[in-house]
């Protein structure tokens, strides 16, 4: 079974230093140096992040005399509230959350799908059918966007959640990574559902989905980030404010001058914009961890 | 965003790959029904978004296709001639000095690995006559009165290979040795781990954001702590030189966590047993590293880089929101000139054969993977 990659569970003494790397126990000073040494970095690491949101609880006008400060200065919730209130960012955010739903789902539903056909079915052409999956890994998603814009140019879909979602939904990787794990599955769980006189759809259902689940999920997540983040296609074929995502809308007048006296809504935005991956990330952490993992076919 | 589309070999993610059994229980006449149904959703969507546009775009790069009058005309090769044709073109032996030194040590290099046994021979005359080839065209220079007929292309495609050039070594070995940090059991580590890891789930835009103003020269923290110790501001986003140098530091801070945590799989995949033996026979922690650890990540290390380099090529977000390519061209990058010809000039046929550029790298550098993780295998 593939490693857990993420944290392990916290142990009740957190010195007890049996790194892989060393494994002796080394001594109490030693320890301290480098817990401190390493808060430092990690302190210094955090410091941008911290930057903004210490400017997006400051006084818009006491920013634009000093803004190299790591307290907030005339702290408000202003700009907070106000970009919540006023900015498109609530309408970013449904779009945001919209289109990686569908892409999410999409993706894992259509990976496991395919990867039990691949894995546990027998057909003709399933050969060259999975080449053809490999081969897929190879093209640069990001890169071939000139045709598909032609595409929902032509057809008027730009400005749309089909045009935003649909072209990611495929995923040679997710497949691959679903046929391997549904070819690992030991034969005698198909064959018990068999027994009981289930079909393909019945064990697929009843006996593979639920086995799935962990895979399922670390896919589930890393289709997540990437459509989320996603910035380019979303930049490319949402023109309409009203079409912008969150990556891209936040990207929007972010040097302009009319932004740069009111660095606190700026930053608040900013703020906005990364906690609701932040808080995902901070809750499952262990599955967005092993789902980078495998999503960059380490696992 | 660091696209992972990376190819990765047939590895089963759990040890035990079963063939499927041979007895089939069902008649296969019934499995082909079935598996259409499974496979059409994927098949379906993976051919009219990805196999389709691949070939779409090499139709198109032969027209001149304009996205207005959505007409394509004059087919030809014209779009080749403007990408990589130029006017008075003529050979020198100092154009891109610099480069072509870096490539003949490479060159050097190998020659000297095979010598000494390091690397096979015949993979070393493989990877030198292309590298040569490159040093002799790096040669190919406009001559006085010349010129290229898109200048602008050579820019970009200059600056995403400098890009990749620096920011792959720095992303593996800034992973490497935070993955060699956090890699201990406990809290604090744990709470390491995610600290250096949390900037990666940033979006891009939020990431820029932050970087654009901590960069300022007058409002940003950085030219604080440089004034603090003595030094003078510098614009560093308005900078010729150091435009790019920028968008790399961004880039390593964004995503850096993410090769930590690659390694960390790779780590935590070497036997503990095998550290324990060698430091039985009394090896030290050098030894131990270079012995057990190297070794050991040799095959994450590979995915590393190609992932990062695939990605790298494919660079766009930061330098299109941080400096807009300028000041000038001075860090221009590929899919910026393919997505401003394409969609704000209209000119979908020369976007097209812009982008194909990318693709022939990136498949490149995907067989180039295959077969170092395959002749690492046998």
């Amino acid at each position: 079974m593939a490693t857990l990659t993420s944290p392990p569970p916290p142990v009740a003494e957190p010195t007890t230093g049996t790194s892989a790397a060393a494994p002796r126990r080394r001594p109490r000073w030693s320890r301290v140096a480098f817990h401190v040494a390493v808060g430092v970095a990690v302190a210094v690491w955090l410091l941008p992040i911290l930057w903004m949101t210490v400017l997006a609880l400051s006084d818009n006008l006491a920013l634009q005399r000093n803004s190299q400060t790591l307290v907030p200065l005339g702290f408000t919730l202003d700009n907070i509230v106000g970009e919540l209130r006023t900015s498109l960012i609530p309408r970013w955010f449904f779009n945001s959350v919209v289109v990686t739903g569908i892409t999410t789902v999409g993706t894992v539903l259509t990976s496991a799908l395919a990867g039990y056909a691949f894995g546990r079915l027998n057909f003709r052409f399933k050969k060259p059918l999975f080449i053809l999956t490999l081969a897929g890994l190879m093209v640069p998603r990001e890169a071939m966007f000139i045709p598909l814009y032609l595409m929902f140019a032509t057809t008027d879909q730009l400005n749309s959640y089909q045009a935003l979602s649909m072209p990611r939904i495929a995923l040679p990787l997710g497949v691959f990574i679903m046929t391997q794990f549904f070819k690992a599955v030991p034969a005698e769980m198909e064959e018990a559902a068999r027994l009981d006189g289930a079909g393909h759809w019945r064990t697929f259902f009843q006996v593979m989905l639920p086995l799935a689940k962990p895979a399922m999920a670390a896919l589930a997540i890393f289709a997540f980030v990437q459509s989320w983040n996603d910035y380019l296609w979303p930049l490319v074929v949402g023109t309409n404010p009203q079409f912008y995502t969150l990556t891209v809308g936040l990207a929007q007048q972010q040097a302009s001058f009319e932004a740069a006296r009111s660095l606190g809504d700026l930053m608040a935005r900013g703020v906005l914009g990364s906690l609701p991956l932040v808080v995902v990330f901070l809750l499952f952490q262990r599955h967005l961890v092993r789902g980078i993992t495998l999503g960059s076919g380490e696992k | 965003m660091v696209s992972s589309t990376t190819s990765s070999p047939p590895t089963a993610p759990l040890d035990t790959p079963t063939p499927r059994p041979a007895r089939a229980s069902a008649p296969a006449r019934h499995d082909a029904r079935t598996a259409a149904v499974f496979l059409a959703p994927f098949l379906l969507l993976f051919v009219v978004f990805i196999l389709f546009p691949v070939f779409q775009a090499v139709a198109m790069s032969f027209f001149d296709w304009d996205l207005l009058t959505q007409s394509a005309t004059d087919f030809g090769l014209d779009n080749y001639v403007r990408m990589l044709g130029g006017t008075g073109l003529t050979w020198s032996l100092t154009a891109m000095a610099s480069w072509r030194i870096v490539l003949l040590a490479v060159v050097a290099g190998l020659a000297w690995a095979a010598r000494r046994g390091r690397v096979a021979p015949r993979t070393a005359v493989l990877t030198s006559v292309p590298l040569l080839l490159l040093v002799v065209a790096l040669g190919i220079t406009p001559g006085p009165g010349g010129q290229w007929n898109d200048p602008r292309f050579w820019a970009a495609l200059q600056h995403t290979v400098e890009f990749t050039v620096v920011a792959t070594p720095l992303l593996v070995v800034g992973g490497l040795a935070m993955a060699l940090l956090v890699n201990r059991k406990g809290r604090g580590s744990s709470f390491y781990r995610t600290a250096f890891f949390l900037p990666y789930v940033l979006p891009v835009s939020v990431v820029t954001l932050i970087w654009i103003y901590l960069l300022n020269p007058d409002r940003g923290l950085v030219a604080w702590a440089m004034q603090a110790i003595g030094l003078d501001t510098v614009d560093f986003l308005n900078q010729p030189t150091t435009a790019l140098p920028a968008v790399i530091l961004t880039t390593v801070w964004w995503t850096v966590g993410f090769t930590m945590i690659l390694f960390l799989a790779g780590l935590q995949d070497i036997e503990p047993s095998l550290y324990e033996a060698a430091s039985l026979d009394g090896a030290g922690r050098w030894e131990s590293f270079r012995h057990i650890t190297v070794p050991g990540l040799k095959r994450v290390t590979v995915l590393v880089v190609v992932s990062q380099v695939i990605a790298s090529f494919q660079i766009f977000g930061q330098v299109y929101l941080m400096t807009r390519g300028g000041p000038g061209d001075s860090s221009l990058v590929l899919i910026q000139h393919v997505y401003e010809s394409g969609i704000r000039d209209s000119a979908l046929g020369y976007a097209s054969a812009l982008s194909l550029v990318l693709l022939v790298v990136i498949l490149v550098v995907s067989l180039v993977q295959l077969k170092l993780l395959r002749s690492e295998e046998s």
